[in-house]
């Protein structure tokens, strides 16, 4: 492949998300009417039926395609594709959108990702049983396998999880969108209920419904829209084994994340992680998918990130702010819609607009979902 | 030809134990009388797969011509469970299979109807299962005395621990306990009239009529297994038989409970793991008239390889915490859903997945050897395509590379214990049963058992789970 076929080619030039939460009061089109018409006013487009030339939108609950999107926009004779990848779906279609501009076919995009599973009747994760051994646990279960491995290997411990749920939830009170905005101590950690062992409560993310929404456009337009266009250095999705399966597993991290790093950071040109990237958006559906993360990504040596946890290395004020918004942890995790709130928030950073989260001189940021069993990578690079 | 006779044997208790004091509500004491409950992913066709392994072991499973399965309280009315066990464990598809069943004596009944088929050479080797859940509505004597549990034996003609000598049995009309369409629990008549003119002189009759036939008294018998609705009714027809009480094997109650239509069955497995070479035993049923069955004792008994029977069973218990845990498990609490009415797992994927779902068949590479689990097109270590050789995975042992404790599955005993587990290189992700989690580890030994995996479609839908393989003999 072309590792420099994206780079630089395509402009971030609005970004819009919506309220996340147990939003009963709005449906799907709700929501993405919201997201998609603060992206339309943060690109400054006053006419989406002439200014964008195509959607890519991303969604796993929705079981009614692209159309739900196209019909609440009222985005019609154009071409709108609906994207589905697991918890990697938001960054699935932002890449999609992204090559479809590189590729020359568009000169604006839309990109929605949205996902409303609180109409489910479900307060958890959902537990589907289609097949005898299709689903023998839940998400938590699933995600909570590297656990007895990590810890038997590397020493480290629920205590090194609690510091990750306590800084997003901190994290999570400065984010205006965000679900839930309460600080919490390790006491609440120590007291809350076993959810998967070593998961408790505090170890999940919420299950929220949200929509978010980003306009991007050909590098070289991108002036025309704002003062401001924030790059695309490159995107990747990956897949990977059943983790569950896979002979080769060491269940000491999950392998498409360092996969689709390598790729990525060859395509956006960069070769020491943690000193290049200055903010970064990582996968946190549970706590300790973003400690393995900051390994698999670059950010410290295998077996190295609780140092770095008990340093404070990733919190705000630290070396590399990690989900500077609360991640899913506060936000929760409409799957859909995560990989494009994530890249709303990176935007935001590298236009200095994040307000009480804002880090100081942020060239370059990173949003990362994993998800299936799990199975899929995707990250984005954004930057000057 | 020799005479038929029992090549092997093999039984499963549960070892999930209700104590008869904690019924009701009461805290459960330990040491007390208890029965043996299936837990909420067992049933008579689960059971009957274990007991049916325990019996195998050691023995070539496509050596068996013929399987025949008893139970009253098998889970379909239409679709028969002695092919889902042939499947389960993954016998020869040329197989004659057949159900007994609407009886308790329906166990001995499939003995011997598999003592006729060995005898007239129509099958060299017959598997007899039986298995049964004595199920009783929350408060009756039956939830007091039923048990759980099979036993299982492999008939066959030469090489047997015991000969069948004799049978003899009576067939009555008689409306003294019954369960009908659409009935979950056993109806009865009243007690005084269904011991004093159903179960007593019935059985009193088949035994008699069994010494008759084989010109024998009844101090001959050096074991004498007698079914028995309760302890009273057991030592009543002992005395009506003036059999000597030190020949008679412990009926059970306060430890396993009336298991129904294997009862009588895993009294018979009780005695053969007591039995010396040159000993008789003497085995009755009851159910609809009786049923009698003499054998004698071979030198073989002492070369079978130790067997995973009634007392290796009733050693490894793990007591239910609460009545409220047994009426969950069984689904008798009233609760806020009925169950779902969606149609269930497709019938159309189960059919696809048979090998891999019921017999816990994997696949070799043939060019790479190494073992997969689900079967693949594509072969995820070397790539080859559509080059494996099938292999049955369900009864090795394998370890655990990793574990959870999930509380968020639904159960009535939380934490469900998930693992990735290797068996022969292949990682499955299994379910563990039968562990505490504080035994859980990483290396951990597992072995299979077939168990419910849920309930989805209101059917029982069948899987394999792991179990830590336990430590032998624990007794007996």
């Amino acid at each position: 492949m072309r590792k420099d076929a994206l780079r630089d080619k395509v402009a971030v030039v609005g970004v819009g998300c919506c309220r996340f939460g147990e939003n009963w009061d709005q449906s799907p089109p709700d929501m993405i009417v919201d997201a998609a018409y603060e992206a339309y006013a943060d690109a400054g487009i006053e006419d989406p039926q002439r200014q964008i030339d195509a959607v890519f939108t991303g969604s796993i609950y929705s079981q009614k395609g692209p159309h739900e999107c196209s019909d609440a926009l009222k985005l019609f004779g154009k071409p709108v594709t609906m994207v589905s990848n697991y918890c990697a779906t938001g960054t699935d279609a932002f890449r999609c959108g992204v090559m479809s501009i590189a590729a020359g076919l568009y000169d604006t995009v839309l990109v929605v990702g949205y996902d409303k599973p609180k109409d489910r009747g479900v307060s958890g994760p959902s537990v589907m049983m289609n097949a005898v051994r299709d689903l023998p646990q839940t998400p938590a279960g699933w995600f909570a396998l590297c656990a007895a491995t990590y810890f038997e290997k590397y020493g480290a411990s629920r205590d090194d999880l609690a510091r990750i749920a306590i800084k997003n939830h901190h994290n999570g009170t400065l984010a205006p969108n965000s679900f839930l905005k309460r600080e919490i101590t390790l006491e609440d950690y120590k007291q809350a209920r076993l959810i998967s062992w070593p998961f408790g409560l505090y170890d999940c993310a919420a299950q929220t419904d949200g929509a978010a929404a980003v306009v991007i456009t050909r590098a070289d337009l991108g002036r025309s829209f704002r003062a401001d266009p924030v790059l695309v250095k490159g995107v990747t999705v990956i897949a990977g084994p059943n983790p569950q399966k896979d002979p080769g597993n060491d269940f000491l991290s999950w392998k498409p994340t360092g996969w689709a790093a390598k790729d990525v950071y060859e395509q956006a040109g960069i070769t020491e992680p943690r000193k290049q990237i200055q903010v970064a958006q990582v996968h946190d559906c549970f706590s300790l998918t973003e400690l393995l993360s900051y390994e698999d990504l670059g950010f410290c040596a295998k077996g190295a990130a609780k140092e770095d946890i008990r340093a404070g290395s990733f919190e705000l004020g630290g070396e590399l702010p990690v989900n500077t918004d609360g991640g899913l942890k506060s936000f929760g995790h409409p799957t859909g819609a995560t990989g494009v709130r994530m890249i709303y928030e990176n935007v935001l950073q590298l236009q200095g607009r994040a307000e009480k989260r804002q880090v100081p001189n942020v060239e370059l940021a990173l949003s990362h979902n994993i998800g299936g069993h799990p199975t899929a990578c995707g990250i984005a690079i954004l930057g000057k | 030809m020799s005479a038929p006779g029992i090549q092997s044997y093999g039984a499963y208790v549960p070892p999930t134990r209700l104590a008869l004091g904690a019924i009701g509500g009461r805290p459960a004491k330990e040491g007390g009388p208890e029965r043996a409950v299936a837990w909420n992913d067992e049933d008579a066709v689960t059971m009957a797969a274990t007991a049916a392994v325990n019996c195998l072991r050691g023995f070539d499973r496509d050596a068996v011509d013929a399987l025949f399965f008893a139970s009253t309280t098998y889970p379909f009315r239409e679709k028969q469970g002695a092919a889902f066990l042939a499947k389960a464990l993954d016998l020869r598809r040329d197989l004659r299979t057949a159900d007994f069943s609407g009886s308790l004596r329906a166990g001995l009944d499939a003995l011997r109807a598999a003592a006729d088929a060995v005898a007239a050479g129509s099958a060299r080797r017959v598997l007899v299962v039986a298995s049964d859940c004595r199920l009783g509505a929350p408060g009756s004597g039956l939830e007091r005395s039923g048990g759980d549990g099979a036993a299982a034996f492999l008939l066959g003609a030469g090489d047997a621990i015991a000969t069948l000598e004799a049978f003899h049995g009576v067939s009555d009309e008689l409306l003294d306990v019954w369960r009908g369409e659409g009935d979950r629990f056993v109806h009865s008549w009243e007690e005084r009239f269904v011991i004093q003119e159903g179960y007593q002189p019935r059985l009193v009759q088949a035994v008699q009529g069994l010494l008759e036939r084989c010109g024998a008294r009844a101090g001959d018998f050096a074991r004498v297994a007698l079914y028995a609705p309760d302890d009273r009714s057991h030592d009543g027809v002992a005395r009506a038989l003036k059999l000597d009480r030190g020949a008679l094997v412990p009926p059970l109650f306060g430890r396993l409970g009336n298991a129904g239509c294997a009862f009588a069955p895993l009294l018979l497995a009780s005695a053969l793991e007591q039995a010396k070479p040159g000993e008789r035993i003497l085995v009755a049923g009851y159910g609809d008239g009786a049923a009698a069955c003499a054998l004698a004792v071979t030198d073989h008994v002492e070369k079978l390889e130790p067997r995973r029977g009634v007392a290796w069973h009733l050693a490894r218990r793990r007591p239910v915490k609460s009545y409220d845990r047994y009426l969950k498990a069984r689904s008798l609490e009233v609760g806020e859903w009925t169950p779902g009415s969606d149609p269930g797992l497709s019938a159309t994927i189960h059919f696809r997945e048979r090998d891999e779902d019921v017999s816990f068949r994997g696949q070799r590479c043939r060019r790479c050897r190494a073992v997969q689990f689900p079967n693949q097109r594509v072969c995820e270590s070397c790539y080859a395509k559509d080059d494996f050789e099938p292999l049955r995975l369900s009864d090795r042992v394998g370890k655990v590379v990793t574990y959870t404790f999930d509380f968020f599955f639904p159960t009535p005993d939380p934490p469900t214990i998930v693992t990735v587990t290797e068996i022969e290189g292949a990682r499955i992700h299994l379910q563990l049963v039968n562990a505490a989690p504080e035994q859980v580890k990483l290396g951990l030994p597992v072995e299979l058992e077939l168990r419910r995996i849920h309930q989805v479609g209101g059917r029982p839908n069948y899987y394999w789970k792991g179990t830590p393989v336990p430590e032998e003999p624990a007794s007996a």
